[in-house]
């Protein structure tokens, strides 16, 4: 999903664990998840049960997953696509990271049993080295979105983009994971930008894994930005695994000021990703000119939060997108075009509404 | 006097009589919305984006059909009646998304229901839902256990005597259900036992499963429901097939169906919404495990709101004559 692998290879790497890592989400991993899945389930479900065969082809024994208790359909996932594998003819073994309920401590204990029992101050000291990574990648995409609208020649941010994920993919140690940070900052803050732009601002949010996970929305965020349009998206797998994995425990939550704003129009956790939609248009209504509400075809929570969006108080522009395995690129393509025109003729009624006061 | 409306959709089949008794018991009246219809259909389904599944458009239908005949609607979230159970997320935001969709609908009474965290908070939840009627904790009290008690009531006259879901509501509540004992006509086959699976508000609701129970009582099949069988077996069938029990109300459809696929029915019919998240994953659970089984014919009818009568009348006729034939033959594979 995204950038994740990073940071569990590199964590695998150090403690010496024999793995694979599946290819890169393509057309053909969708095809064999979507062919073996019941058909009424999510992209995240057939995505991920389409690396799962990929990986067993490739001689893979045991897979790593998170899910647990109380995330929607997700937490039960595993046990069906463990079914569906075996069905297939592979002998595989799911262990799920039960990251919802035990947090940090029930993700080291099977790191621990992954690794053969290497001892924990390895385990650590790879997990910290993971995480560096982690935000690394997470901190250098953060500057590429703000860069890809506003660059004079297209492409230049995306293109250091890649190459800066894979530099950091092949980092060995802190050293030179630093230096290639720095590196990479240092040429985009180089790149050569239009001074004068003032880009729309559009948030992206919806469904963890969509959001993430480029391929099952066509990259959404690189075509937003070919358009001219800056991204702002408040999911990032560092910001999760910080606040999920350390922070939580201890009652701190970064998500209780989405959850306050949703709070008059949602009560409660809906599960997924839900409340926090709802939050998020709520809170950024005044600060963003649109929103992007990302969501696999039947999401449970994310139906719920589209049926709320439309009445909150607060007023933004939302346009909602459905992945599944049946959309095309040129359909996004167009009605993300078409929802950047109404942006842009939103605001420059509003700059001539102004020059009439002034 | 107060009255409460209770939109005739979702958990209303299972928890009727349980609610009624409650908030009668606190004095106040209860209003039921009709049967559902088209209109009802259209109305809901017009209201919510199109995706919602068939149950909840039906919901919201039962909702605006509610809007000036009573003075509050009562809405409960029911998160989990098990401990590390879960529910689906159209239960958990249904008040929320009522609200926003039908933003003329009276004030609603929520409760929500969640037995993780802990006994004394649940009680304090009833007693919230009380004091919108009386500040009397005595007689919220006394009016719980009273609907507690006809709860027990109801669901033991349904896995006791074997009363199909409407009619054992008709007896309880007195208030007559649509028709479901009148069989309109009894053909010359030989007597067969189908098992239905599904959830009560698809099962019962005669829109939108085009009276599926009348059709098979006139094919002679006794129906056997997933409300006919004690908690116990239920359970047991749950761990067999599934693994511990992840979801609320998952129970009626994996539970019974692999029950029925051991106490040997002749059939097994499965009813789902489409896009329904929890069934998705468990209806398929029963088919795999009828598959591998090939004892039970198993077949499964996906409801919404473009499913036409006919396909599903022309599905069921062919389920229904390759039971019959088979019973004639007396094979004991299906192929």
């Amino acid at each position: 999903m995204g950038n994740l692998y990073v940071p569990c290879r590199a964590v695998l790497e150090q403690l010496g664990v024999d793995y694979v890592i599946p290819p890169v989400n393509s057309q053909r991993t969708l095809s064999l998840g979507s062919r073996y899945s019941p058909e009424g389930l999510c992209i995240p479900f057939k995505m991920t049960l389409g690396n799962m065969i990929e990986a067993a082809e490739l001689g893979a024994n045991t897979l790593l997953v998170p899910g647990g208790y109380g995330i929607c359909r997700l937490g039960y996932y595993t046990r069906v696509q463990e079914q569906i594998l075996h069905n297939l003819g592979y002998d595989i073994e799911i262990i799920q990271l039960g990251v919802s309920e035990r947090k940090f401590l029930g993700m080291m204990d099977i790191i621990k049993r992954v690794s053969n029992d290497s001892p924990w101050r390895r385990i650590l000291s790879a997990f910290r080295f993971g995480l560096s990574k982690l935000n690394a990648v997470d901190q250098i995409e953060r500057i590429v979105q703000k860069v890809r609208p506003v660059e004079l020649i297209p492409g230049t941010a995306n293109q250091l983009y890649t190459r800066a994920v894979q530099a950091i993919d092949n980092a060995d140690d802190y050293d030179t994971l630093k230096r290639v940070k720095a590196d990479y900052l240092g040429q985009l803050k180089h790149v050569a930008i239009n001074e004068q732009a003032r880009p729309l601002i559009v948030g992206v949010t919806g469904e963890f894994y969509v959001v993430l996970e480029p391929f099952s929305s066509f990259d959404i965020e690189r075509e937003l930005g070919k358009l001219g349009v800056e991204v702002r998206r408040a999911t990032f797998i560092s910001g999760w695994t910080k606040f999920s994995l350390f922070l939580n425990p201890f009652g701190i939550n970064e998500k209780s000021r989405i959850h306050k704003a949703a709070y008059p129009y949602l009560k409660r956790d809906i599960g997924g990703d839900g409340w926090e939609s709802v939050g998020e248009k709520v809170l950024h209504a005044k600060e963003y000119d649109g929103l992007i509400h990302l969501a696999p075809f039947t999401c449970m929570p994310e139906i719920i939060a589209e049926n709320i969006m439309p009445s909150t108080k607060e007023q933004m522009p939302v346009l909602t997108i459905l992945c599944d395995e049946q959309i095309a690129k040129a359909g996004v393509l167009t009605r993300l075009e078409a929802f950047v025109d109404l942006l842009e003729r939103k605001r420059r009624k509003q700059n001539d509404q102004l020059r009439v006061t002034v | 006097m107060t009255t409460v409306g209770i939109p005739r959709a979702l958990l209303y089949y299972q928890y009727y009589p349980m609610w009624k008794t409650f908030f009668e018991h606190l004095g106040a009246e209860v209003v039921v919305s009709p049967p559902t219809t088209r209109k009802t259909l259209t109305e809901g389904a017009s209201r919510v984006v199109a995706d919602t599944c068939l149950p909840a458009k039906v919901f919201v239908g039962h909702t605006v059909s509610l809007v000036g005949k009573c003075d509050c609607i009562f809405i409960p979230v029911i998160r989990s009646l098990k401990s590390k159970t879960y529910n689906c997320s159209k239960f958990l935001g249904l008040p929320d998304m009522t609200r926003a969709v039908v933003p003329e609908a009276p004030p609603i009474l929520e409760i929500e229901i969640d037995i993780n965290r802990g006994k004394r908070r649940l009680y304090q939840d009833i007693y919230k839902l009380g004091r919108h009627f009386t500040w009397n904790p005595l007689k919220v009290k006394e009016a719980a256990t009273a609907a507690w008690q006809s709860l027990l009531d109801y669901r033991e006259l349904m896995y006791r005597r074997e009363l199909i879901l409407p009619q054992a509501m008709e007896e309880i509540t007195g208030e007559s259900q649509t028709g479901l004992n009148m069989i309109l006509k009894s053909q010359t086959v030989p007597p067969t036992t189908i098992g239905l699976i599904g959830h009560a508000y698809l099962l019962y609701d005669e829109h939108i499963n085009y009276q599926l129970i009348r059709r098979l009582q006139q094919y002679d099949a006794t129906v056997v429901t997933p409300e006919m069988l004690p908690g116990n077996i239920i359970e047991a069938s749950v761990n067999k097939l599934a693994g511990k029990a992840y979801w609320t109300y998952e129970e009626e459809v994996v539970g019974a169906g692999g029950h029925f696929l051991e106490s040997g029915v002749d059939g097994i019919i499965g009813i789902m919404a489409f896009g329904c998240g929890p069934d998705s994953l468990m209806m398929d659970m029963v088919h795999r495990h009828a598959t591998r089984q090939k004892t039970t014919p198993f077949m499964c009818l996906t409801l919404e709101e473009h499913t036409s009568e006919t396909g599903v009348i022309t599905r069921l006729e062919a389920f229904m004559d390759m039971i019959h034939r088979r019973k004639q033959k007396g094979e004991a594979v299906c192929v």
